[in-house]
């Protein structure tokens, strides 16, 4: 069975153009071209997860969201123009799972939409309390007795260092780690030159398990200080 | 320079020194007479000797007539004479009268001063004190004296012991021996030497010879006879001998019954005669002695002070010679000069007329009549007498030759001279001036209206201490000369009174006003303050009529509102610059995005000819870069109106920089320049917004890899002062810089042609950040070296 995901937007050709690419994913695609059209197909469909853009006629993408969130617990993925953070929190703040921002990375885009099914479908309710042996932080998954982790419930292949420091991080969510120490811990040597071989680690790691590893929302480093895992 | 400047001083003082020496000598008239015998060695010719001969003359003829010594001045032949010649030529003085500590201190005896107190004594009973006390001014007591009579027997006893004192004195001093006959019978004599015969001649030792015949006066000196009379009448006071013998001083019979012989010694030496109880020494008169010992004292003087007058002439006159020198070492004086308060320098000025008034004291050690002060105010000097022999007293004070003054006064006055020519403020330089200095900072820390209530107060302060000295001087003068008397007394004192209320009342009004006044200032400087600030609030609540400075007020609230306008104008027209940025990229956005999405669906469709496959390479690439673009765009335009949110936080330079290269590694390995870096160790906190700066960074490396000449190496050094954090990033650039380029304008490119991919903000985005992040960015080159050099103040590690 597939996936059924409604897209909103004004301009057509953006809708043709993410139908496209997301029914070669293999999914259903709804279109709905203002905030009015998207409410009735909610209405009448049953529609798995939403992507909607912000500035629309008649019914504009963020009131959308609200009449949504009143009736569904459904994903919903804001697509906009407008890249700032203050539009990004706004956006996330008012119930949207996920922000990309115009114009998007199709790859990354439909990472996404797939990352917030697989969550929403696979794993129900993120907020679940977590069992012992599992570190959970947003979409990532560590399970420390068997040493792996998981994104969107995907095992994500890393080498014993790789792992060494996702386990440190993720076991510490959100305290910022400068290179010495990662290296200290993970390498059990002596820092020495540590910044350049913990950044491509880094860097690696996030390749595997970052959406969009370019702007990374969980592995981020800080700069002038160290590394963080993001806590979600 | 010091040698020239010393040559100078000690030209100038000599000069001085020996030129008010000389000047002394000028007081008493330069007369043809004096001038003539001021050089002169043989103290016979000076004025004091003639004086003396013809005194004792005088005397003996007295003597040899009246059987007692008797002057013939304008007295007349009367006692009084007497009694003063044998108190003057005793050497006597009132001075020791009832105080014989005195006179021991002197060196006298008790018998001594015995002696003394009786020949006193007898003076005082004389009874002819007050007719003529007055003219000692000694003492009112013996003004005051009743006038005794004496008997005639009385009178004879006295007489002969006064010729017998008279005798006393002199007898032993054979510096002047002498024969006095009476009716061709010798009277008294001190030597047999000496024979009165008219042959004049003079015994070994004695070239002065004196003889009174009878009739007229003979004086012979050196075995020349002087001729006396001239025309025959005694004329000139200064010039002629005042002895009798001339027409108009014709002799009597007693006179022609007398004869009088005088010698007087070429060379006189100091009789002295030794004291038999007390082992006491007693000097014989030796008038002469001393006359020609004073004589020489002075002509050497004379001479000291000619030829130091020659020298200081001449120094003076080869300091002449090297005035530049000289002006070069006033200047270092000068500026010694400026480094000393002006308190010591008035002290030292004084302490200088202290040591001349000290000098003078030497000199007038007594109070009252003839005292320094008199002298000082009337001019009149015995010490000229002294000196060069002369009565007719000086009309010139004693300061005037006073050698010492003269050097003092002109080395103070062009001290003060140079100091005030080469300093300005001298004042300033002062303990009074740094304790005012220190006052008006303190007090300019005050509101304006407290200083104006302060300035006032000291006014009042002032008013009313003057109105009190003015009343308490006024008190103590009535009460000095017991004018209580005086029925209008009270009067001056009302007068002081309303005088004071009324400067009080004034000072008190114009006070108020100025306190007002002064508010209003501090109002008004309160206003520029806030405005200053950056308060352009309206402020439309104050009325400012009334204010003296309303006008003033008015036109600065006009000022704020036009600033106010102004700031709001531009404040406006930079939210518009931004939001129309804002819209245009989104609107630019909107279209990429499906631009973006086809490409990417073509890009994905497979069976298209080579050269269809190259033009949507093509199109993808630009697409790519036009997003770039717009997202810099807008990047630039936010921070540059200063609506980027910015998260600052301590951070470490040094971290950031090997980050940002860890981060782009890959990118630095695959190109053809190598980096070569130089950060320290040790951590450099800064405050900036991390993500910011690893973006400028990420642009100044980027810049580098993209426009560094093939096989060059990239210099990423990080340098700190203690204060200042300094990063800069070197390259080589692959094609020459134009000089007049500003690099960190938009869109500006060192390839005018804009083929190469950037979107021409990568300097400019670099600039914003790093100045929205509180830091400095500088750009430089030289010839094809492009340095960025970026630095921030360090932050404490704490």
């Amino acid at each position: 069975m597939s996936e059924c995901i409604l897209v909103v937007d004004d301009d057509r050709e953006i809708v043709k153009a993410i139908s496209i690419l997301l029914e070669g994913e293999g999914y259903e695609v709804l279109k709905a071209y203002d905030g009015l059209q998207a409410l009735d197909i909610l209405a009448s469909r049953q529609v798995r997860l939403v992507l909607i853009d912000v500035m629309m006629p008649k019914l504009d993408g963020l009131s959308a969201l609200m009449r949504i969130r009143e009736k569904q617990n459904i994903p919903v993925i804001v697509l906009s123009a407008k890249s700032e953070e203050t539009d990004k929190v706004l956006g996330l703040s008012m119930g949207a799972d996920d922000y990309v921002s115009k114009p998007y990375n199709p790859q990354e885009l439909a990472a996404r939409v797939k990352s917030q099914l697989r969550r929403y479908t696979c794993l129900g309710d993120v907020h679940a309390g977590s069992r012992i042996g599992e570190i959970r932080n947003g979409r990532l998954l560590y399970r420390t007795d068997e040493k792996m982790l998981y994104a969107d419930g995907e095992p994500v292949k890393l080498t014993a260092k790789e792992t060494g420091i996702i386990e440190l991080l993720m076991r510490n969510p959100g305290r910022v780690f400068p290179a010495e120490e990662i290296y200290r811990r993970v390498w059990d040597e002596d820092a020495f030159a540590s910044e350049n071989t913990v950044m491509v680690h880094i860097r690696r790691i996030r390749e595997k398990l970052e959406l969009n590893p370019k702007e990374p929302e969980y592995l981020k480093v800080v700069w002038g200080i160290g590394y963080k895992m993001e806590k979600h | 320079m010091a040698l020239s400047f010393l040559i100078f001083f000690v030209g100038v003082s000599l000069t001085l020194y020996h030129m008010s020496g000389l000047l002394r000598c000028i007081p008493d008239g330069i007369s043809s007479w004096t001038s003539g015998k001021l050089l002169e060695d043989d103290y016979q010719q000076s004025w004091e000797f003639q004086n003396y001969m013809t005194n004792r003359l005088e005397s003996f003829l007295s003597i040899a007539i009246n059987g007692y010594p008797a002057g013939w001045d304008y007295y007349g032949w009367n006692e009084t004479s007497v009694v003063s010649e044998a108190v003057a030529q005793g050497g006597s003085d009132w001075s020791f009268v009832g105080n014989p500590e005195l006179w021991r201190e002197y060196g006298g005896t008790v018998e001594e001063y015995e002696e003394y107190e009786e020949a006193m004594e007898e003076l005082y009973n004389s009874g002819y004190w007050d007719e003529y006390g007055g003219w000692y001014g000694y003492n009112d007591q013996f003004q005051a004296a009743p006038r005794e009579q004496l008997t005639e027997e009385q009178l004879a006893q006295k007489r002969e012991k006064l010729t017998r004192m008279y005798f006393a004195n002199i007898e032993e001093d054979k510096n002047l021996i002498y024969s006095i006959y009476y009716d061709r019978k010798l009277l008294y004599s001190n030597s047999d030497l000496l024979v009165a015969d008219g042959s004049m001649q003079t015994s070994e030792g004695y070239n002065f010879l004196m003889y009174f015949d009878g009739e007229k006066v003979r004086i012979s000196k050196d075995g020349k006879e002087i001729d006396i009379y001239g025309d025959g009448y005694y004329q000139n006071e200064n010039n002629d001998w005042y002895v009798p013998g001339y027409r108009n001083f014709p002799v009597n019979d007693e006179m022609k019954k007398t004869v009088i012989c005088m010698a007087a010694a070429k060379e006189p030496v100091l009789y002295t005669t030794g004291i038999d109880k007390s082992g006491g020494y007693q000097q014989q008169n030796n008038s002469l002695y001393w006359m020609q010992y004073n004589n020489m004292r002075d002509r050497k003087m004379l001479r000291r002070n000619f030829i130091g007058l020659v020298i200081g002439v001449a120094l003076l006159f080869f300091s002449c010679f090297c005035r530049k020198k000289r002006r070069e070492a006033l200047e270092k004086i000068a500026f010694i000069q400026g480094k000393i308060w002006v308190e010591c320098k008035g002290l030292l000025l004084f302490l200088l007329f202290l040591l001349l008034y000290a000098e003078m004291r030497k000199y007038y050690p007594y109070g009252g009549y003839g005292s320094l002060w008199w002298e000082l105010v009337h001019g009149y000097d015995v010490s000229v007498t002294e000196v060069v022999g002369t009565y007719g007293g000086a009309l010139l004070s004693p300061l005037w030759y006073m050698p010492l003054f003269w050097v003092e006064s002109f080395w103070a006055v062009y001290l003060i001279v140079n100091d005030l020519k080469h300093n300005k403020k001298v004042w300033r330089q002062g303990l009074i001036a740094k304790c005012c200095d220190a006052y008006s900072a303190r007090e300019l820390k005050l509101p304006f209206a407290r200083r104006m209530i302060r300035r006032n107060a000291i006014l009042f302060t002032v008013i009313v201490v003057c109105g009190i000295l003015m009343m308490a001087g006024t008190l103590g003068i009535v009460k000095e000369y017991r004018l209580w008397t005086y029925n209008n007394v009270w009067k001056i004192f009302v007068l002081y009174l309303f005088v004071t209320l009324c400067l009080l009342v004034a000072a008190y009004l114009t006070g108020i006003k100025n306190i007002k006044a002064a508010r209003d200032v501090d109002a008004l400087s309160d206003r520029i303050h806030e405005i200053c600030n950056g308060n352009y609030s309206d402020n439309a609540g104050t009325q400012y009529t009334g204010h003296d400075l309303g006008a003033t007020m008015t036109q600065l609230e006009n000022i704020r509102q036009g600033m106010a306008s102004a700031v709001d104008e531009q404040m406006r027209s930079e939210r518009m610059k931004v939001e129309l940025i804002a819209n245009v990229s989104h609107d630019i956005k909107t279209p990429l995005t499906s631009i973006i999405s086809y490409v990417q669906f073509l890009k994905e469709e497979e069976g298209l000819p080579e050269h269809v496959k190259d033009y949507v390479k093509i199109l993808d690439e630009k697409s790519q870069r036009l997003k770039n673009m717009v997202q810099d765009v807008f990047a630039v335009s936010k921070a540059a109106s200063g609506e980027l949110p910015m998260n600052m936080e301590k951070l470490d330079f040094g971290k950031l920089l090997r980050q940002t290269m860890a981060d782009m590694d890959e990118e630095i390995q695959s190109s053809r320049v190598s980096f070569r870096t130089e950060l320290p160790e040790e951590p450099v906190m800064i405050m900036a917004d991390g993500q910011r700066m690893y973006r400028v960074f990420q642009n100044l490396f980027q810049n580098a890899l993209k426009y560094s000449l093939d096989g060059s190496r990239v210099y990423v050094t990080l340098k700190t002062d203690g204060k200042l954090a300094v990063a800069s990033v070197k390259n080589t650039s692959h094609m020459e810089l134009d000089e007049d380029k500003n690099f960190t304008e938009r869109f500006v490119r060192g390839d005018k042609s804009r083929t190469d991919g950037g979107s021409g903000l990568g300097l400019s985005i670099a600039q914003s950040f790093t100045e929205a992040c509180g830091g400095q960015f500088g750009l430089e080159f030289n010839a094809d070296l492009f340095i960025v050099s970026i630095s921030f103040e360090i932050v404490e590690d704490a």
